[in-house]
C-alpha cells in the first residue's frame, strides 16, 4: 500500500472513526484503525464490535493494500501535523506504516489487516431514507432517556419501529420514556429493531443539519442496521429481545394540564435541584391549588428548602407531584420547544411532558412517592 | 477501662417489653381465647414452623418461643394454635411505640414488642423513672388492653434484665448505685453476650451467677476471652455505656461472619458475601428501606481490618446489587489473603419512592423475593435458601425477627469480641447473643 492524502481530510476521517475505537478490549486489533485502499481512495474503519464506522478519504493511490495501526497514535500524530500538508502513507513489511509529511517521518507498528473484523458497508439498496435533520433531532430528543446501566440490556437501546411511511423511536429507562414519530421517505413494512443508544448517539454526531437524507439499510437477519451518508458508513449491532410494550404506559387522558414556558420552568428548577441533591434528588411540583395560575417548584432537605413559582396556563384540578429533578431537567434540556404542556393524573400517576406545537413527541416521567 | 461515674450524671433508662405480645393481641381481640393456652406461630399444630409466641397459660405447659410447633402441640394438646398475623401485630406495635413517644423522643425500638427509652430529660416533666414506667404500663393497659413489663435502671443492660425479672405485668426499678447488687444473684445466662458456650467456659471458673463473674479478676477473663472478657466483667458490674440511640440512628443494616478457620478460598468468600448480602437485603425489605451504599469489612488472619464502600446507582433492597457491589469491593482486597472475618453493610437509605414504568423482569423477581420472604416468616429462615448456599453451613442469612427494626448494632458491642474462639462458634451457629434469641413475644 502506498498513497498520499491531504492532512485535513485524513485528520477529519480519523476523528470520525475514532469514536468507534474500542478502548478496552481483549482484542488488540480493535484499538487499531484499518486503512485500506478502495475505489481510488483510502478507507478508514474502526469498530468496537457494537458499532463500526467507515470513512472514505479522497487520495492518490500508487499501490493498493491495507494495514491496521493504533488509532489513537495515528490520530494524535496526524492532527499534530500542519493543515494543508500532503501526507504519504506506505506499508513497509511487515505491518509497519511509514508516514511522511514534509520533513517529518514516522514509523508505526501495526497488526495485519486480516486480523481486523469484517465490517459491512452499504453496498445494498437502502431500505429507506430519512432527512438527516429530522432524524438527528428525533434521536437527540429520545436517546438520552435510554438506560445507562446494564440491569436490563434491552433498555440500553432505542426501539426503532418502522410502520409504512413513519418510524417511531422510543427510549426508556424504567423511570421515564421518550417517544417520537417522524416520517421516512420510502415506505417500510412493519419492522421493529432495538438499536443501542450509544450507537445512535454516535450517529447524531455524524448527521448533518441538512434535509439531505441518510440511507438506512435494515439487516435484521444479520442482526445489524447500517446508516450511509456521503463518505461515511455507520453499522451497529442490534439488541436482542423484546422492548417493553411502551404504548400501555402512555397515559391517554389527564385531569390536570399546565402549559409553561420551558425557560421559566428550567430557571425555577435549577435552584430546586441544588437543594434536592441533598434529599434523594426529589423536587415537588404544585400545580394551581391556591387559585393562582402558577406552578410551584419546591425542594426540601435538611440543609434548607426552596420554592420557586412559574406562571402557567392551567386546566383541570390542582394537584401536587414529586419527581427526580434530573428527569425533569433532562426532558427540558434535550427537547427543543418554547413551551411545554404538563399533563397529570394526580400525585401517583405518570407525568406527561409534551412540547407545545409538536404532537409527535411525548415524554413520560414516573413520579416519586413521598411521605408528606 | 474507667468505670462510669454514677450519681448526678446517671441516666434513667426504661426497657418496655410487652408480655406474650402476639398471643396477648389475639386474646384481646378474641375474648373466647382469654384464659386459654394460645400458641402463635407458623400455620398450625402440624406445621413445621416454630412457636413465635405462647400465652402465659400455654407457658405453664412448658411451651416456649422458638420451640417447634409440633413439640408445643405435644406439650399442650389443648392449646389454640394460630398463624402469625404480622400486619396486625405491626399496627398494634406502632400504637405501643406512639404511647412510648409521649414520654421521650429518645426511643430505640429493638423489636416489634420492646424498646428502650432514655427518659433522663423527661423527668422534670413527668416525674422519675418509676412514675413514667407506671404511666406507660397504665396507658398500654387502658388504651390497648395489653400488659407490658418495665425495667428502670441507669443502663440499657440493667433495665432489660430488670424488665424480664417479673414478667408478666412487672415493674422493676434498680436505683442508681444498686446495679451490681441487683445483678449479683442472677444466673450468668441473663447477661448479654453470654450464650451457652461462654456460660460453659465460665463454669470452669466456678461462675454460676452474675455476682460470681463480677468477682473474677478482669485479667483472668481477658486472658481467657480477650477484650470480650473485659466487657463481660464490666457488664457483670452493671457498667454499660451504650446509649439509647434514637430511631433516626438506624443508619445501616449489616451482617458479619467470622470463619471457623481463616480462608483464602474464593468460592467460600464469595458464598459468604452472598449469604450476608441476602440477609442484609432481607432486613432492608422487612424494614421497608432501600440502601444506596454498600460497604464490606475484611479482616485478615493478622487482625488487620479494612473497609471499602461504594454507592450504587439507585437505592436497593435486593440481594443481587448488594452482592455484586460487595464482590467488586472485596475481590481486589482478598487476593492472596487469609480472611478471618467478612462483613457486609448497607447504608445511606434512600427515599424508596421512585415509581417504575415497567414491571417486567424486575417486578417478577421482586414477587419471587417477596414470596420467599413470606415463606421464611412463616416457616423459618431456612425455609428458602439460595441454591448456591445449600449445604454450606453458612450462617442463616436472616437471623432475626423480620419485623425487627433495622440493626443499629453493626460492629457493636465490641468489635474485637470475635477474637474469642467461643464467640466465633456462637456466631457461626447463627445466634446473636447480644440480640438475644427470639424474645418472648
Amino acid at each position: 500500500m502506498k498513497l498520499s492524502v491531504m492532512q485535513e481530510n485524513l485528520a477529519r476521517g480519523l476523528a470520525v472513526v475514532s469514536r468507534a475505537v474500542s478502548t478496552r478490549s481483549t482484542l488488540p486489533v480493535l484499538a487499531n484503525v484499518l486503512l485500506r485502499t478502495e475505489d481510488a481512495g483510502l478507507k478508514l474503519t474502526a469498530t468496537n464490535l457494537e458499532i463500526g464506522i467507515t470513512v472514505w478519504v479522497p487520495g492518490k493511490i500508487d499501490v493498493d493494500g491495507s494495514t491496521t495501526v493504533p488509532a489513537k497514535l495515528l490520530s494524535d500524530i496526524v492532527s499534530s501535523l500542519g493543515g494543508s500538508e500532503r501526507v504519504e502513507l506506505e506499508v513497509q513489511a511487515p505491518d509497519t506504516l511509514l508516514l511522511r509529511a514534509g520533513r517529518f517521518t514516522a514509523h508505526l507498528r501495526g497488526i495485519d489487516a486480516d486480523e481486523f473484523p469484517a465490517i459491512p458497508t452499504a453496498g445494498e439498496r437502502p431500505t429507506t431514507r430519512i432527512s438527516q435533520k429530522v432524524l438527528r433531532r428525533a434521536l437527540s430528543e429520545t436517546a438520552f432517556a435510554a438506560a445507562s446501566d446494564e440491569a436490563r440490556p434491552i433498555l440500553t437501546g432505542v426501539l426503532v419501529h418502522f410502520e409504512g411511511d413513519r418510524v417511531t423511536l422510543a427510549a426508556a429507562d424504567n423511570y421515564r420514556i421518550a417517544v417520537k414519530t417522524i416520517p421516512v421517505l420510502d415506505a417500510v413494512e412493519d419492522t421493529r429493531l432495538v438499536i443501542p443508544a450509544r450507537s445512535l448517539t454516535e450517529l447524531v454526531r455524524i448527521l448533518g443539519d441538512t434535509d439531505d437524507p441518510v440511507d438506512v439499510v435494515l439487516a435484521p437477519a444479520r442482526n445489524q442496521v447500517l446508516f450511509h451518508l456521503e463518505g461515511i458508513d455507520l453499522v451497529s449491532r442490534l439488541i436482542d429481545g423484546q422492548f417493553p410494550n411502551y404504548q400501555q404506559v402512555l397515559p391517554e387522558s389527564h385531569t390536570t394540564r399546565a402549559v409553561l414556558e420551558r425557560e421559566e420552568l428550567l430557571k425555577a428548577l435549577r435552584p430546586a435541584a441544588f437543594i434536592a441533591s441533598n434529599a434523594a434528588n426529589i423536587v415537588k411540583l404544585q400545580i394551581g391549588g391556591n387559585g393562582e395560575a402558577e406552578v410551584t417548584v419546591s425542594a426540601n432537605a435538611e440543609i434548607g428548602d426552596y420554592e420557586g413559582g412559574v406562571e402557567a396556563a392551567l386546566e383541570g384540578d390542582g394537584t401536587t407531584i414529586a419527581f427526580n429533578a434530573r428527569y425533569l431537567s433532562d426532558v427540558l434540556q434535550y427537547v427543543d420547544a418554547e413551551q411545554f404542556a404538563l399533563e397529570l393524573n394526580g400525585p401517583l400517576s405518570p407525568g406527561v411532558f409534551k412540547p407545545v406545537g409538536d404532537d409527535q413527541y411525548v415524554h413520560v416521567v414516573m413520579p416519586v412517592r413521598t411521605t408528606s | 477501662m474507667i468505670p462510669l461515674v454514677m450519681g448526678a450524671s446517671a441516666k434513667t433508662i426504661l426497657h418496655v417489653d410487652l408480655d406474650a405480645f402476639f398471643a396477648a393481641v389475639e386474646q384481646r381481640d378474641r375474648p373466647e381465647l382469654r384464659g386459654r393456652p394460645v400458641v402463635v406461630g407458623g400455620g398450625g399444630p402440624h406445621d413445621r414452623g416454630v412457636v413465635s409466641a405462647a400465652s402465659y397459660e400455654a407457658r405453664r405447659f412448658g411451651v416456649r418461643s422458638a420451640m417447634p410447633l409440633r413439640t408445643a402441640a405435644a406439650l399442650c394438646p389443648d392449646a389454640v394454635f394460630l398463624p402469625v398475623d404480622g400486619s396486625k401485630y405491626l399496627s398494634v406495635s406502632r400504637e405501643v411505640m406512639a404511647i412510648l413517644r409521649r414520654y421521650t423522643p429518645q426511643i430505640e425500638p429493638i423489636s416489634i414488642d420492646e424498646a428502650f427509652l432514655d427518659v433522663t430529660g423527661s423527668i422534670a416533666l413527668f416525674g422519675d423513672g418509676e412514675r413514667i414506667g407506671r404511666e406507660i404500663k397504665a396507658a398500654i393497659g387502658d388504651e390497648l388492653a395489653l400488659t407490658a413489663s418495665v425495667g428502670v435502671a441507669t443502663t440499657k443492660l440493667v433495665a432489660k434484665i430488670a424488665s424480664e425479672l417479673r414478667k408478666p405485668d412487672g415493674l422493676v426499678v434498680v436505683p442508681p448505685g444498686d446495679e451490681a447488687a441487683f445483678l449479683a444473684p442472677l444466673p450468668i445466662s441473663r447477661l448479654w453476650g453470654v450464650g451457652g458456650q461462654t456460660a460453659a467456659a465460665l463454669s470452669e471458673y466456678g461462675v454460676a451467677t452474675i455476682g460470681d463473674l463480677a468477682r473474677l479478676a478482669p485479667d483472668l477473663l481477658v486472658r481467657r476471652f480477650g477484650k470480650h472478657g473485659a466487657a463481660l466483667v464490666d457488664r457483670a458490674r452493671g457498667i454499660d455505656g451504650d446509649a439509647v440511640s434514637g430511631e433516626a440512628a438506624a443508619k445501616s443494616v449489616g451482617h458479619e461472619h467470622t470463619f471457623d478457620v481463616d480462608t483464602s478460598d474464593t468460592e467460600m468468600i464469595e458464598r459468604t458475601l452472598l449469604a450476608m448480602a441476602e440477609g442484609v437485603a432481607g432486613r432492608l425489605r422487612a424494614a421497608g428501606l432501600r440502601a444506596a451504599t454498600v460497604s464490606v469489612k475484611i479482616r485478615d488472619s493478622q487482625f488487620r481490618t479494612l473497609t471499602r464502600q461504594r454507592t450504587l446507582n439507585e437505592p436497593t433492597d435486593m440481594t443481587e446489587p448488594i452482592w455484586q457491589a460487595a464482590l467488586e469491593l472485596a475481590r481486589p482486597e482478598v487476593r492472596g489473603m487469609r480472611v478471618r472475618l467478612l462483613g457486609v453493610t448497607a447504608s445511606n437509605f434512600g427515599e424508596p419512592g421512585q415509581m417504575g414504568l415497567f414491571g417486567g423482569v424486575d417486578l417478577r423477581r421482586r414477587r419471587a423475593v417477596e414470596a420467599a420472604d413470606r415463606l421464611r416468616r412463616r416457616y423459618g429462615d431456612r425455609a428458602v435458601i439460595r441454591a448456591r448456599l445449600l449445604g454450606t453451613g453458612l450462617p442463616a442469612p436472616f437471623e432475626r425477627d423480620p419485623t425487627t427494626a433495622p440493626e443499629r448494632r453493626v460492629g457493636r458491642p465490641d468489635p474485637e469480641a470475635t477474637a474469642n474462639p467461643l464467640e466465633r462458634r456462637a456466631t457461626k451457629g447463627g445466634t446473636n447473643q447480644v440480640d438475644g434469641a427470639p424474645n418472648d413475644a
